[in-house]
């Protein structure tokens, strides 16, 4: 069975001001797969995560070398339309983030954006989109009253909903749990898993136990070089680097 | 979907560039045009009496046609290092207070109670001054003043003249008290900005309150207090109705407490209706341009000295 | 030798404390002098009249201030009008737009200065710009030397607001897709409604007060007039007026319209406040229920 190629990443460096923060990351991502970026604190996997979908030209100073090629194109190059990769590719943060409006107009908000002004199509998307993300039996009778009313781990739930009610190709997580409660951790990562079948999942994460329990690949990074990547059975039972070996059974942080 | 995306494309545009234009005239324009504005109208003034003269004269004479600033800003200056002088201590006792002393209730009251005297629009603290306080001082405090520091040499000559009420001591009380409110909420703000571990530290030496204050609190906040202290002076050389009710517009350097005065912001107040002359109104504007100018410095410092805390902080 | 010193430490100790409360106590005391006097002149005085019918003649004592009262809401609206959407948009540049530009960032320390800047001097720029050229006094110019005040003032405190707002939310709306402008009118500027309300509220309290800006703009007028080229009575500068004038029921009606004055600001500081409060107590009740 052949895996699908949904990205390819090649010779990656980045650079924050003088800062050589990523160095020559080569790694491919696999379609309808859950691949897991783990490493101690500051070894840049979440800047990493962070180029997928361009975040880093939100801010000054920043400056990208090498490719990642989605879709037959390098979306680093400078003629890419940033407003639809994310469109495509699209991210859940660390801390849940409700939009100061309603259940039901977060969901709609990025499917507004693309236009979409059909009472009956929004509707039907903002249901499916809840549906996916588990949420839809607990929020379906206040829909129109504030998210800011849900707690942490409904909120969460709610942007997950509200990143694929726009039905990406790919999702993004940056330790999309570190904030919540074991139960709703556990929610989430049954999430994750179902998503899967749909889209293609990259997920950061500082929490090892996590990574073996949901992702399909591991890749292991360190200082800013990706050490080893592959199956996360491989990755963590029999791993190929001394460093990995190292980190996974918890010689350093 | 591609007009869509053009539609917000140039929406993007235009946002950026009107937002810009508006944050450009506030920043930029906006200040510009009063300097130059005051600068342009006071033209005839300054060619007439130049920088020197205009400062140091005393001969303000409308009907001359001589003008001397310097009893105004000698007045300004005056009244308000006077007030400075009273509410900086006052300010920093109350802040003690609030943050050292007083039980939670207490709190929320009196820090409510000094943002009311904030509240209060400066033209009331006027009419109260004159309706009310005036007459006290003139019959009560000021001749009970003169009585116990008059005999005293060289204080004495502070307190000579007949007691009016409407001088150089009214006015400062009355300023004083309308920078308190202000100065007292940097003050405590700066002293809740203290970490906790600093004062636990030097309790924890055996330290009695007042030492963790004066050895640890205050040499911590002390350039956050200087700069709101000079921002204060800032404001309060802007004063306008107070003072105007409480001077007495008499264009004299004053030499003791219980005279009457003028300040810049009183000349204004007074006499921008009563000029009749070109040269007179010129150097109204003359006078408006050093007060712009003296108060922009002054607020300058005062922003830097802050900045400067804050950069060390960040550290 | 040592029991001494300590003891003397603890006396000063008391001492020092002791002066601090009656810092305090000073504070107070000024406090309710003023409003006090203010609370039962003002009080006394407070009748029909004040708000139905025009100042009468000098001396005589009859009339009230009603072309004050609506003098005054004409030119606070006006200047509201005028002064506050510009002080939004540049506020909004500030915080979303001009973060790493040295120049803007300047430009922003320059309007935090002139939120200080004595407001006699906004009045005078205005008596030479608008005043003269027209020849006589106009509300027109009253007005919009109210909203020069306010323009720094609302920039100032819509840039703090919109601080608040973490940077996290911002991004999660570029992540979904949406344009600058779009994540600025849509999650922004919500998020920070309460707050950037309660600086438009704070400043347009701040500007009822102001006298000096109208003394020589809209300047007085004993009449009713809705002319905004003509001179338009202010509470403000009727109150100046009357105070300083010889005649005792002038007076009177001084403290009355500087009641109804003070008590309007403190309202409006008090719902300000409370609005503040909600916000505040929302996000207490937030973080509680993440708790659980």
């Amino acid at each position: 069975m052949t895996e699908k190629v949904e990205i390819e990443v090649r010779n990656l460096n980045f650079y924050y001001g003088k800062e050589h923060t990523l160095k020559n990351i080569n790694l491919k991502i696999y379609k309808n797969r859950v691949t897991a970026l783990i490493g101690p604190s500051g070894c840049g996997k979440t800047t990493f995560l962070r180029c997928f979908n361009r975040m880093h030209d939100l801010y000054v100073g920043n400056r990208y070398e090498g490719e990642i090629i989605f879709q037959g194109r390098n979306i680093l190059s400078k003629d890419i339309d940033l407003i639809e990769l994310r469109t495509k590719i699209g991210m859940v943060f660390q801390k849940p983030t409700p939009f100061p409006m309603s259940i039901f107009d977060n969901i709609a908000y990025g499917l507004r954006l693309r236009g979409i002004k059909n009472k009956k199509e929004l509707t039907e998307k903002v249901e499916k989109a809840l549906k996916e993300a588990a949420l839809w039996d607990e929020v379906k009778d206040k829909l129109h009253s504030s998210a800011l009313g849900l707690s942490g781990g409904q909120q969460q739930r709610l942007c997950i909903a509200r990143a694929i009610a726009v039905e990406p190709e790919v999702l993004l997580f940056d330790e999309p749990t570190s904030a919540l409660d074991p139960i709703s951790t556990a929610k989430i990562e049954e999430l994750i898993v179902q998503l899967k079948s749909k889209i293609t999942i990259v997920i950061v994460t500082h929490n090892m136990q996590q990574a073996a329990r949901i992702s399909d690949y591991t890749a292991f990074m360190y200082l800013g070089e990706l050490i080893e990547v592959g199956p996360t059975e491989k990755i963590f039972t029999n791993p190929e680097k001394k460093l990995t070996e190292d980190y996974i059974t918890g010689r350093f942080g | 979907m591609n007009s869509l995306t053009e539609k917000n494309f140039l929406i993007e545009k235009f946002t950026k560039y009107f937002l810009g234009f508006w944050a450009i005239f506030t920043g930029f324009i906006f200040p510009f045009t009063i300097f130059f504005i005051l600068l342009y109208e006071s033209r005839l003034a300054i060619k007439h009496f130049g920088i020197v003269h205009f400062l140091t004269s005393t001969d303000w004479d409308p009907v001359k046609e001589s003008f001397g600033a310097l009893p105004m800003i000698a007045g300004t200056l005056i009244s308000t290092f006077i007030a400075i002088l009273i509410s900086a201590p006052v300010s920093i006792g109350i802040a003690i207070f609030v943050t050292e002393i007083a039980p939670r209730w207490l709190k929320g009251i009196v820090v409510s109670a000094i943002e009311l005297l904030a509240a209060i629009p400066s033209i009331i603290y006027g009419m109260w001054g004159f309706l009310i306080l005036a007459g006290v001082m003139r019959n009560k405090v000021e001749p009970f003043l003169q009585k116990i520091f008059g005999p005293i040499p060289i204080i004495g000559k502070f307190f000579a003249g007949t007691p009016t009420g409407v001088d150089v001591l009214t006015t400062s009380l009355v300023l004083s008290i309308m920078i308190i409110p202000f100065m007292a909420s940097v003050v405590k703000d700066a002293f809740n900005l203290v970490p906790g571990v600093m004062k636990e530290s030097a309790y924890g030496l055996g330290a009695t309150k007042w030492e963790v204050i004066k050895d640890v609190v205050i040499p911590y906040t002390a350039s956050g207090i200087a700069g709101g202290l000079i921002l204060s002076t800032g404001r309060a050389l802007g004063e306008t109705m107070a003072v105007t009710f409480l001077a007495g517009n008499v264009p004299q350097v004053p030499t003791s407490l219980l005279q009457p005065f003028t300040t810049i912001t009183v000349a204004l107040a007074n006499q921008f209706t009563e000029a009749d002359t070109p040269l007179y109104l010129s150097s109204l504007f003359y006078l408006s341009l050093f007060l712009f100018a003296i108060s922009f410095i002054i607020l300058i410092i005062a922003k830097l000295m802050v900045l400067r805390i804050e950069k060390k902080w960040k550290k | 030798m040592e029991k001494i010193t300590l003891l003397k430490r603890k006396i000063i100790n008391k001492v020092m404390l002791f002066i601090s409360f009656l810092a305090a106590v000073y504070g107070l005391f000024w406090l309710f002098w003023i409003l006090g006097t203010l609370f039962v002149n003002g009080f006394k005085y407070i009748n029909l009249t004040l708000f139905t019918q025009d100042s009468g003649p000098p001396g005589l004592n009859i009339g009230g201030l009603r072309q004050a009262f609506v003098g005054h809401f004409i030119i606070t609206v006006l200047a509201t009008i005028i002064g506050v959407p510009i002080g939004l948009f540049a506020g909004i540049y500030y915080a979303e737009y001009g973060k790493n530009s040295r120049f803007f960032q300047a430009l922003r320390h320059t309007t935090d200065i002139m939120v200080s800047i004595p407001s006699i001097i906004m009045g005078a720029v205005m008596y030479a710009l608008l005043v003269v050229p027209l020849n006589h006094f106009n509300a027109l110019a009253g007005s919009i030397a109210l909203a020069m005040l306010m323009i720094p003032v609302i920039s100032v405190t819509t840039y703090e607001m919109l601080n608040l707002v973490p940077y996290t939310l911002r991004e999660a709306a570029y992540a979904i897709g949406a344009y600058k402008w779009q994540m600025i009118k849509d999650i922004v500027l919500r998020s920070a409604k309460v707050g950037i309300l309660t600086g438009v509220i704070l400043g347009v309290a701040r500007i009822s007060g102001e006298t000096a800006p109208l003394l020589f703009t809209s300047f007085n007028n004993h009449y009713l007039s809705f002319d905004l080229l003509k001179p338009m009575a202010s509470l403000t500068v009727t109150i100046f007026d009357y105070a300083m004038s010889p005649y005792k029921y002038w007076h009177n009606q001084a403290w009355a319209a500087s009641f109804c004055l003070t008590f309007f600001i403190l309202f409006l500081f008090l719902i300000a406040k409370l609005l503040l409060h909600q916000k505040i107590q929302f996000f207490v009740k937030k973080s509680k229920k993440e708790e659980k």
